[in-house]
């Protein structure tokens, strides 16, 4: 250790300049303030011995000063003292001094001390490491933080339609990520997917993963995979993905304007509420399946739950961390409070902030445990298209071109796999006009739904007049695919440039689609005759295909079908 | 504010038994309690998760069942959960939980 001796005391200084040498140290000597200063400026001593008395400057101000110039670093300065008085000791610890030795030296006392300087000297020098390592890493997860909400905010919130007229929603994160993730997008036929997840734990490690999760729910809802598709797809990245310990708890939903319908997956979440005019609860879905992430789903598990939608039904729903939050003695929110709003009192548009405001005042300033959402679909607005229009998919725009593809799909795939949803990608990326994928995936949809469902596997159309025939109709659709034994859909698709009258550019293309079935047919005149102008429920859609197309014809027995679809560039 | 576990554990038989809150932070606790017998790779053995003490579970603490689960030896391991309060067996439902699990 390198020590540094102030004493205008020549004999003093000799005597410890002795017996610090034989212990070891290295002695820069000094005699008097001023010089001390300036040799602890030059020197850089690790301690200090300070005689009080002394010329130019005494031991107070030199230690003071000497304090100051050591800012960062613990300097310990031990006053050398003939007195014992406790005034001149205090005036010592003014002056910033961290012990006292009394003369004459004892050489025993005077070793003691340098070494319980030492020890705190090593002691204060390690704690400073350690202070800047934290702050290191501080700003470095701070940094990290900033990028990674980043991701987060774009990922999730890319293309999500939470502000869809018929949605309401509230969530409230514990910390900066949210552990609830809550997505909505169109389907290529104007569909409406929703999905609330809520991840194992809270916070960033939650949050992870919500970005593989919403990214296959935008990309497979976009390219109009169904509800089922998108379970399937999520359970089986999350179980790829996350350890073990960690599921996500979900709901999904479609909102079918068309079909006037509602298909809900609810695995781990609390019951969804669905209400009527009235404010009360008309239905409860369930959860009954597992949490995604856990283990790979059964046919029976990917199933839906269809259930009309009418106007006057809103449905809700919300993480557990809502029925679950404390207030500031523990006491947890709970179903009853919960429940309390739907007892047919609170007018149903009032129901959602209610229970926002009876939340916020149960809570009062109670440390949030856990991330809360809560979600409210009006089916009233159902129909409302989102501010701006209906979202469209940029594509490619590739000149057009002529080219053919045809598609064979027989029994086997057709009960495990939607041909639609590779179709229309198929079709897509070989000539992809922007703003026509919606129309095309429309009329490949009905046209092979007709194939599938009265073709192959005999349901008649009559049944989705109602609302509730549709919901027996999907339900017999599901038995009768999971028996499915033979039967084929043959599926031709060619396409041909069509050319400027004026200078024969090219302006646009025509898709030649003709469809074949192994089913026995349809009288097609007699549908046709009836049901001119009809779109609705059912209907084969006939009504709606032609309001698309530029022409269509069935042949044969009404098992062949001919469609052409013209389109020009915007 | 976290709970705590203690562990009988006889030939054939692990008693797991949980009081308090069964949460994120008894992770390492619960880890221990079953470990010393799944380390040993050993088959059949029978894990009972006695939740008559438990007050609160929270998702993680259903994570770390699933983890024992599979660190048991997933299908052919043998768990039961035990006097679970009515608000506990609940939350075991609404997970669906009684699919991977005995719950009595």
């Amino acid at each position: 250790m390198k020590i540094l001796i102030v004493d205008d005391d020549r004999i003093n200084s000799t005597i410890l300049n002795r017996l610090l040498a034989r212990d070891g140290h290295a002695v820069v000597i000094s005699h008097d303030g001023v010089e001390g200063v300036e040799k602890f400026r030059r020197e850089n001593p690790d301690l200090v011995l300070m005689d009080i008395r002394m010329p130019r400057m005494n031991g107070y101000e030199a230690a003071r000063q000497i304090k100051r110039l050591a800012a960062n670093r613990f300097v310990p300065i031990i006053f050398l003292t003939a007195v014992t008085d406790e005034e001149s000791l205090a005036l010592c610890i003014d002056a910033g001094g961290d012990d006292f030795l009394t003369k004459p030296f004892n050489r025993t006392i005077l070793q003691a001390k340098i070494d319980a300087m030492e020890r705190i000297r090593r002691l204060h020098g390690e704690l400073r490491r350690q202070k800047e390592t934290v702050e290191r890493h501080q700003e470095q997860l701070q940094q990290e933080m900033e990028v990674g909400q980043h991701l987060f905010a774009k990922i999730v919130s890319a293309g999500n339609l939470l502000d869809a007229p018929c949605l309401k929603r509230w969530t409230s994160p514990m910390s900066v990520f949210n552990g609830d993730l809550l997505v909505a997008a169109y389907n290529p036929a104007g569909g409406l997917h929703i999905m609330l997840g809520d991840f194992t734990g809270h916070g960033l490690s939650a949050a992870v993963g919500a970005m593989p999760l919403a990214e296959i729910f935008y990309e497979m809802t976009a390219q109009g995979f169904s509800l089922s598709e998108l379970v399937e797809a999520i359970n089986a990245k999350l179980i790829s993905v996350m350890p073990t310990r960690m599921f996500c708890a979900a709901c999904l939903i479609e909102v079918d304007f068309r079909q006037q319908s509602l298909l809900v997956w609810n695995g781990g979440l609390p019951d969804v509420l669905v209400t009527d005019q009235t404010g009360r609860v008309v239905r409860r879905l369930v959860s009954n399946r597992l949490p995604l992430g856990v283990q790979a789903l059964t046919r029976e598990d990917r199933k839906m739950e269809i259930m009309e939608m009418r106007p006057e039904h809103r449905v809700f729903l919300f993480s557990d961390g809502l029925i679950e939050a404390p207030d500031p003695s523990g006491e947890m929110f709970g179903l009853d409070r919960l429940m309390a709003h739907f007892d047919g009192r609170t007018q149903t548009d009032q129901i959602f902030d209610t229970i926002l405001s009876s939340l916020r005042n149960f809570r009062g300033g109670a440390v949030q445990t856990d991330d809360i959402s809560l979600l409210e679909i009006d089916c009233s607005r159902a129909g409302e298209e989102p501010p701006g229009g209906m979202p469209r998919r940029s594509e490619k725009n590739l000149p057009p071109a002529p080219w053919e593809i045809s598609f064979s799909f027989h029994a086997g795939t057709l009960k495990n796999v939607d041909p639609l949803p590779t179709v229309i990608n198929a079709v897509m990326s070989i000539q992809a006009p922007t703003g026509h994928r919606e129309r095309l995936y429309t009329i490949l949809a009905e046209l092979l739904s007709n194939a599938l469902d009265h073709g192959l596997l005999g349901l008649d159309t009559e049944m989705k007049k109602t609302p509730t025939g549709f919901i027996e109709y999907y339900n017999l659709r599901e038995e009768r695919l999971a028996a499915l034994e033979s039967g084929f859909i043959q599926l031709k698709l060619m396409h041909e440039p069509v050319l400027s009258e004026v200078d024969g550019r090219r302006i646009g293309g025509a898709i030649h689609i003709r469809l074949d079935d192994s089913g026995p047919g349809f009288d097609y005149n007699k549908v046709r005759s009836s049901l001119e102008g009809n779109c609705g429920h059912g209907g084969r859609g006939i009504a709606l295909i032609r309001s698309l197309c530029s022409e269509l014809a069935y042949l044969g027995d009404g098992n062949q079908a001919e469609v052409v679809y013209r389109w020009m560039y915007e | 504010m976290s709970g705590t576990i203690s562990v009988e554990r006889s030939d054939k038989e692990t008693v797991i038994n949980i009081k308090g809150r069964f949460n994120f932070e008894m992770h390492s606790q619960f880890r221990t309690a079953y470990q010393e017998d799944t380390s040993k790779g050993q088959k059949g053995r029978k894990f009972v998760i006695d939740l008559s003490g438990t007050e609160y579970i929270d998702s993680s603490a259903l994570g770390m069942l699933l983890l024992l689960r599979e660190e048991a030896g997933t299908n052919e391991s043998d768990i039961e959960i035990i006097n679970a309060k009515p608000e506990i067996r609940k939350i075991l439902e609404t997970a669906n939980f009684q699919r991977l699990f005995k719950i009595s």
